[in-house]
């Protein structure tokens, strides 16, 4: 010790018996006072795959369906079903697989079922297939109508509403009740199949809604309609950025 | 459910806007983790104010050197307690530091901490003051000399070659340290601004702008504290010295300011998807502290302030007090602007839904560890510690510019 105080400079040399305590202490903790236990991970690893394992096994995958459910199995892989797997409705089926003919999976036949999905809910992605299911064909079950394992609308459907249901409801009740949607999107036919690539037109301008409600309005409904002078009311802005065009209200 | 749970959320809900997950109604970064970042970056922002003197050789803001390091320390020493008490298990927090846990930044916050803090901070603040707590000792008695000599770890050693060697040591110190202080800052701008989900904090940017607002918020509360100090024991304040450090408190400002309109104007080009929805939060629930205290209160009258200062030069230097008064104001609005600036990022960046489709609220507590009692405990403590590292390592005489040593006169030179 003496030494190292001639050979460095007096506060390097103080600094280096600090350190070189802490360091001593720093070894002690973590070789002596931490349990090995804490610091060997693949001991707390173990235990964790031992406790998985030993839970029971109650799923089997749908593949294995179709050793015994061929034709299931076959019909749901291209419906829109597809990307569902059995057990999403059925419910574990591992021990039905072990011995099919004691065990077997439920069926969810009740109406309350498939709105766990399929209710209307402001959350889902625009175009998930939603109905409102107190209104949507009641007291019989779903499958009544619709192949759980294949399903599809029974027909393209004919009504906007039926996959633009909260828009239509809410038209049903405004002012515009009697104006067709047609009146405003020309809408090809090809969007009821695939909505997502054939899309229908929206009104651009401000004269579209002048049709039926600037002081000349040429519509067959303009005269119903209240008039608003055109070239002053609202400026330069078009008309949905202060109305919805689905339920127009006009605050006093 | 726990009822008390359900009490909370209760409340919340009426405040709740549009559509938002269940687990986001409360807000679990709370006023502690605001207060840690502005913590954090005093001690930054006042650990380069330092080094202005030691590396850049700025001899104007000599007075506020040892000042501002002892800031640094006691700001430092309070920092991981807003973190610890936020943690559900106060009790274990050492445990990061046994088993490190490499791939979590969060977990390796404790090395950087500590090397800062020991590697950097302490051995400064030791090599500043060897000599003098040498020559302290010689002339006391009782506890603080046992202090003094303990703390000077028994070394009696004023020597030529010792003496030199603690010169060198200090500008090594200080080279290394302004790396540290950035990593120290910049980590933790690094740790909210790598979380991808979240579009408020996930940029690039984050870590630069936290680290000149740390460097901003810093060089002001030393400039405010050397403002209030110097008086009260019985100095005059050198207008010299305020006004360079104004000087850089000005440019940092600035690049601060230019920074997060940088950031600002990207989000709002990009116009990604998110932007609906933090537009309405910073126009609805972040206006008053966003745009009234940050960017209003918090940097556009200060630098106004400031600005004016320079612009009718003579009339301000005419007039001493005039402009004592516009740099006090000035660095007091700085600390509330720096604090919102917190506020905004942590509070900010849980207020909106992951759905983009809602917004909650963030409802205070009053006690309790998370509650704004002991959030305000939290920022007096640094100033009580501070009077109390004052006592130990007085730094007045410097600060009323005598020499406070020849050490500290010869390494200023
Ligand atoms: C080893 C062959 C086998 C496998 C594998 C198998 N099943 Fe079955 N399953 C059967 C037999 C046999 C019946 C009884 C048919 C009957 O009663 O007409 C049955 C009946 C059912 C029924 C109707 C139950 C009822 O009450 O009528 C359901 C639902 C069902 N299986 C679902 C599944 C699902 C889901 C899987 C995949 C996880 C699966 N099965 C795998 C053989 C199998
Ligand atoms: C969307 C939910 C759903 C999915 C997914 C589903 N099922 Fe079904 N399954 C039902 C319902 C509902 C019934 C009852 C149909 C009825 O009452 O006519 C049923 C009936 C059955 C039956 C007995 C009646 C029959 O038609 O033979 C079998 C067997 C069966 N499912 C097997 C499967 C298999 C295998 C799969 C996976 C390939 C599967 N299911 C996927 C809902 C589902
Ligand atoms: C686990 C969720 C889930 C459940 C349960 C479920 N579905 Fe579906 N359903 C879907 C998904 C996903 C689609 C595909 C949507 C798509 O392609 O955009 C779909 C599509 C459909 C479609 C096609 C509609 C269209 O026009 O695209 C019908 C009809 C349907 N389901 C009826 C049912 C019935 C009847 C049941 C109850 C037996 C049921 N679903 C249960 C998820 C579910
Ligand atoms: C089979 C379901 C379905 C039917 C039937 C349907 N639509 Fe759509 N529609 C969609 C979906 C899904 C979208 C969403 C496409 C998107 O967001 O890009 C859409 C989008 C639209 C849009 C917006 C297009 C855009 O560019 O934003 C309009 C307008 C529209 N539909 C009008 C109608 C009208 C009017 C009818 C009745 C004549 C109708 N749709 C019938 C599914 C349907
Ligand atoms: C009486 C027969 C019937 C019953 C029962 C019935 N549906 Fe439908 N469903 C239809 C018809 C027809 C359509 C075609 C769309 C329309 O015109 O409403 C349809 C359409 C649908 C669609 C597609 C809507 C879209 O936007 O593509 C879904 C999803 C659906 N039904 C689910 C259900 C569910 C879930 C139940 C049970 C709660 C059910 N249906 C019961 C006849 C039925
Ligand atoms: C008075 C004219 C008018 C009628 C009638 C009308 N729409 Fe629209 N619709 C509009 C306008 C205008 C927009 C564009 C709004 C915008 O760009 O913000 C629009 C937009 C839409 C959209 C795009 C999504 C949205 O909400 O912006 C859908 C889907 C849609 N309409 C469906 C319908 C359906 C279904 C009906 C019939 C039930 C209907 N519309 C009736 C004028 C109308
Ligand atoms: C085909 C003619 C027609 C078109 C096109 C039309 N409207 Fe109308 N609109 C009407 C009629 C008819 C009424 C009055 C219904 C009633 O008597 O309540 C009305 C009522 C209104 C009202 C008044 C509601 C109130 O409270 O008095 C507003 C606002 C309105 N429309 C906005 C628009 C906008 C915006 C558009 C363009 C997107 C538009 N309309 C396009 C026919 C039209
Ligand atoms: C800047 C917002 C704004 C814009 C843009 C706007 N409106 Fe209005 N509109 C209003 C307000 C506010 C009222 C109610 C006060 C009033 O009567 O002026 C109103 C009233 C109306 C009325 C009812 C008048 C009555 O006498 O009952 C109609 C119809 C109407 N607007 C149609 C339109 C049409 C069509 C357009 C597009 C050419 C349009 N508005 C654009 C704000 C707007």
């Amino acid at each position: 010790m003496g030494k190292l105080f001639e050979k460095f400079p007096d506060p390097l040399a103080r600094l280096i018996v600090v350190f070189l305590a802490f360091l001593v202490v720093g070894v002690i903790v973590v070789a002596v006072v931490i349990p090995k236990q804490m610091m060997d991970v693949s001991a707390q690893w173990a235990d964790a795959v031992k406790r998985e394992e030993a839970r029971p096994i109650k799923y089997a995958g749908f593949h294995v369906c179709a050793e015994c459910h061929d034709k299931i199995y076959e019909t749901k892989k291209n419906g829109y079903h597809r990307d569902l797997s059995c057990e999403t409705c059925h419910g574990p089926a591992k021990a039905h697989t072990d011995d099919p003919d004691k065990v077997k999976p439920v069926i969810p036949a009740e109406r309350t079922f498939c709105p766990q999905c399929h209710a209307y809910n402001p959350s889902r992605p625009r175009g998930f297939p939603q109905i409102n299911p107190v209104a949507h064909n009641p007291l019989k079950p779903c499958a009544s109508c619709h192949n759980p394992h294949d399903p599809k609308p029974p027909t393209t459907p004919k009504e906007c509403s039926a996959c633009h249901g909260a828009i239509a409801r809410m038209k049903a009740v405004s002012h515009h009740v009697q104006l067709a949607c047609t009146t405003c999107h020309e809408v090809p036919q090809r969007h009821k199949v695939s909505p997502w690539s054939v899309k229908p037109t929206k009104p651009q301008t401000r004269e579209f809604c002048g049709k039926c409600h600037a002081k000349d309005g040429k519509d067959k409904m303009a005269k119903d309609a209240p008039k608003i002078d055109l070239a002053e009311h609202g400026e330069k802005y078009v008309c949905w950025q202060c109305h919805y065009p689905h339920s127009p209200e006009v605050e006093q | 459910m726990n009822p008390e749970l359900i009490r909370n959320l209760h409340d919340l809900l009426p405040q709740i806007q549009g559509y938002i997950y269940p687990n986001e109604i409360e807000i679990h970064w709370g006023l502690l983790i605001v207060v840690y970042p502005y913590i954090t970056g005093v001690v930054a922002g006042a650990f380069i104010l330092a080094s202005l003197v030691k590396v850049f050789n700025v001899t104007e803001v000599q007075p506020l050197y040892r000042l501002s390091l002892l800031t640094a320390l006691a700001y430092l020493l309070v920092a991981p307690m807003a973190l610890v008490s936020h943690l559900g298990h106060p009790g274990r927090f050492y445990e990061i530091l046994l088993t490190p846990n490499t791939s979590s930044a969060m977990a390796m916050f404790g090395f950087v901490y500590a090397w800062y803090l020991m590697g950097v901070l302490l051995l400064e603040i030791w090599f500043v003051h060897r000599t003098d707590m040498i020559e302290w000792a010689e002339h006391e008695t009782g506890v603080m000399r046992f202090i003094h000599r303990t703390l000077a770890l028994y070394s009696r050693d004023t020597g030529e070659v010792a003496v030199s060697f603690d010169h060198k040591a200090l500008k090594v110190i200080t080279i290394v340290g302004i790396p540290s202080a950035f990593l120290l800052h910049g980590y933790v701008g690094f740790i909210f601004g790598s979380i991808k989900a979240n579009p408020w904090w996930s940029s690039v940017l984050i870590p630069i702008v936290f680290l000149f607002s740390a460097i901003v918020s810093g060089i002001a509360l030393v400039i405010l504290l050397y403002m209030i100090l110097t008086p009260l024991t019985g100095g005059k304040i050198s207008m010299r010295c305020v006004d360079k450090a104004v000087d850089f408190l000005f440019y940092a400002v600035i690049v601060d300011f230019s920074l997060e309109l940088v950031d600002f104007i990207h989000r709002v080009y990009q116009s990604e998807e998110e932007i609906k929805i933090l537009s309405e939060m910073v126009m609805s629930k972040l206006f008053a502290s966003l745009i009234i205290i940050q960017v209003l209160l918090g940097m556009l009258v200060p630098l106004l302030l400031i600005s004016l200062t320079k612009i009718f030069k003579k009339r301000f230097h005419l007039n001493e007090d005039l402009r004592k008064m516009v740099y006090f104001v000035a660095v007091i609005l700085i600390q509330f602007g720096i604090f919102a600036t917190r506020w905004n990022v942590v509070i900010g960046g849980q207020m909106f839904s992951k759905s983009f489709r809602g917004l909650t609220t963030y409802k205070m507590e009053f006690g309790g560890l998370e509650g704004l009692l002991y959030a305000i405990f939290l920022l007096a403590l640094p100033i009580i510690i501070l009077a109390v590292l004052t006592k130990i390592l007085p730094p007045w005489k410097e600060m009323h510019g005598q020499p406070a040593s020849e050490s500290a006169e010869a390494a200023g030179s």
